[in-house]
């Protein structure tokens, strides 16, 4: 009875010795990306806005650009928790509460994220008091929050009810929402036709690729750190597929880049070819060729093509974190290079003052908040998971 | 004896008596810009940020100056670049809350209380038209020095009274709006329902900025906006802006 009581206790409660070394390692990682942002939140929450990197011509920065990568992660997870609860995967099996656990972690992270870039966040009250539904920011600001909703009340199912006919309705209405969120992010870049490197259908509709593939990246560190299997040929067989599925998605991305990408080449229409020479030859060069292609794309594919790393566990979830990496860069070229484009020629040189000019690199308070909100939800995330017990430890370990 | 013609300042004032007497939707209020009249002496932008006291980094009116040509064949010239005051606006849909849009008189506003800052309306505007307000002064490097007739107690004095933009009273105090707002042109609305012209058509040394009821076809405005040598910016957005330019 003694014994019972006390694994039910620690299995409630946190303790740090209980922890894997992963869980442990990811915290501590975690934990110091929150302290570096603990300066950034307090100076935007309590000082303002004055000194970040975007301004009136580069309008948007790495807090919008986050935001779409968060956002991304979110919806993606919530499409491979479908995986278990509606399509029935059997080798998925025990991974959904972690995803949708990972979906609720990473959607109020995203709407940190694009909520430190208002001028007025405290008005924020405003998109549900006198929405314009016309606009696809309020239409994403009443989505998110319908679809926060909808996966608060999945992992509810997830955990108490998961057999009953309901949890099917509210599977299929958050697994619509995930596809249409997903790909509506990239709407809110494409719908301004006066930036004509987004305005182009080729946009929004990469975006649900991308999230299921951020998914499916995430899923791959869950698996390959935090989860507990009792057959370890289950997670065998998840490096297996998520590695196809990892491959498949990598060459669809490439192939949309370079449809994307050569349509800017070919078209050389100049606000189109400013964007396309600032990512390739230009200031963000690094970010485009290093990050997003070496790092987010070629490695983790190479990786993946090597069995005995691709179904190690430390590597299965670094190739996890290399393709979000990628993808986090990958939002920011999308993002920041269509704002360097003169909107009018001699704009920029008309009138000097803070934040009237097109050059643009995140300042440290913008990477500070970033770092504090990542950090956040990293620990959001694992602290989470333990707490919820959704990596399914077996009890025995946790004494 | 022929009649001396009016001077075209004193012709636009009538034409503003007039135009106030209509309700507000028979109005259609328009700038022309005669960019052979323009010197580029950036008055028209002084002036504006006088009148409606803006903060460094917010500005409505730039003159952009541009160079064409290689030596000896060259030329420059000088485009005021105000609010378009489109009648196909791209800014006013995306705004989340409608704290952006055409009033009555066509005229792009900004509701102030309303905005939360997102700055889409920014990201949408193909003129460049609007700058966001991160509340600096002019001022606030200054040093502070007691007692001296210089110095930023006394000469912080402009900045921190509160200007009137659409009729309201706003103050900069305690970081309320502007300050984190999305702001622009508006045809000096404020001034106009006084009977005043915009700052910019008052203080231009060339008469090169003229402004009035399209609607109105004795006004200078309409006599000017069907003539062959009128272009609008980025026409073929189908903005419809409503500031001409002769050219």
């Amino acid at each position: 009875m003694a014994k019972n009581q006390e694994v039910k206790a620690a299995s409630k409660g946190f303790n740090w010795k209980s922890l894997t070394k992963a869980e442990q390692s990811v915290i501590a990682i975690g934990a110091v990306a929150f302290i570096l942002g603990i300066w950034g939140l307090y100076t935007r929450l309590f000082v303002g806005e004055r000194e970040v990197g975007y301004g009136s011509y580069v309008v948007w920065g790495l807090w919008v650009s986050m935001y779409l990568f968060l956002a991304g992660v979110a919806t993606g997870s919530y499409m491979i928790a479908v995986l278990e609860y509606l399509f029935n995967v059997p080798m998925f099996k025990g991974t959904g509460k972690a995803a949708l656990w990972a979906g609720l972690v990473t959607m109020p992270a995203a709407l940190a994220s694009i909520g430190m870039d208002l001028g007025h966040m405290d008005r924020i009250v405003n998109v549900y008091l006198r929405p314009n539904f016309m606009s696809l920011l309020a239409q994403m600001v009443w989505g998110y929050t319908l679809f926060l909703l909808v996966v608060i009340v999945t992992l509810w199912f997830a955990f108490k009810r998961p057999s009953g006919a309901f949890f099917k309705v509210v599977l299929w209405i958050g697994f619509f929402m995930a596809i249409f969120l997903s790909g509506g992010v990239g709407a809110l870049l494409g719908v301004n036709a006066s930036r004509p490197y987004w305005s182009v259908g080729l946009l929004s509709v990469q975006f649900p690729i991308f999230a299921f593939a951020s998914g499916v990246s995430l899923m791959l560190i869950v698996v390959g750190w935090f989860m507990h299997f009792n057959d370890e040929e289950q997670r065998y067989h998840l490096f297996r597929w998520l590695g196809w599925v990892a491959i498949a998605l990598s060459l669809a991305k490439i192939y949309i880049l370079w449809a994307y990408l050569s349509q800017a080449w070919y078209s050389q229409v100049p606000d189109v070819m400013v964007p396309f020479n600032e990512i390739i030859f230009g200031e963000y060069w690094w970010s485009f060729w290093i990050i997003q292609i070496a790092i987010g794309t070629v490695i983790p594919l190479v990786l993946h093509m090597i069995p005995k790393l691709a179904h190690n566990k430390f590597w299965a979830g670094a190739i996890g974190v290399m393709v979000l990496v990628g993808f986090a860069a990958a939002r920011a070229n999308i993002v920041f290079p269509a704002m360097s484009v003169e909107m009018l020629d001699g704009l920029p040189t008309a009138f000097f003052g803070p934040h009237l000019n097109i050059r643009y690199f995140p300042s440290v308070l913008e990477w500070s908040v970033t770092l504090g909100v990542i950090g956040g939800a990293i620990l959001a995330f694992v602290l989470g998971a333990e707490f919820l017990a959704v990596f399914n430890k077996p009890k025995t370990e946790v004494k | 004896m022929a009649q001396e013609p009016k001077d075209v300042l004193v012709r636009m004032h009538e034409d503003l008596q007039r135009a106030l007497e209509k309700a507000p939707e028979d109005r259609r209020w328009v700038m022309v810009i005669d960019l052979r009249k323009c010197v580029g002496c950036h008055a028209c932008t002084i002036a504006c940020v006088a009148e409606n006291k803006l903060p460094p980094g917010v500005v409505y009116r730039p003159v952009l100056e541009q160079e064409r040509g290689t030596y000896p064949n060259v030329s420059r010239s000088f485009v005021p670049r105000p609010c378009m005051q489109c009648d196909n606006p791209p800014c006013t849909p995306v705004c989340p809350v409608t704290a952006t849009y055409k009033n009555a008189e066509g005229i792009v506003v900004v509701d102030y209380e309303q905005c939360i800052g997102c700055r889409a309306c920014l990201v949408a505007c193909p003129y460049g038209a609007r700058t966001s307000d991160f509340g600096y002064t002019y001022t606030e490097d200054l040093p502070v020095l007691e007692g001296a007739i210089v110095g930023r107690e006394t000469s912080d004095d402009y900045e921190v009274a509160a200007n009137y933009e659409y009729g309201k009273e706003w103050s900069r105090a305690n970081h309320g709006s502007p300050i984190g707002n999305a702001r622009k042109c508006h045809f000096c609305l404020h001034r106009i329902h006084e009977g005043e012209l915009p700052a910019c058509v008052s203080t231009c040394i060339g008469r090169a900025t003229l402004y009035g009821d399209a609607n109105d076809p004795d006004s200078v405005v309409a006599e000017l906006i069907n003539l062959p040598n009128v272009i609008r910016l980025k026409e073929e957005l189908g903005t419809e802006p409503r500031v001409y330019y002769l050219v």
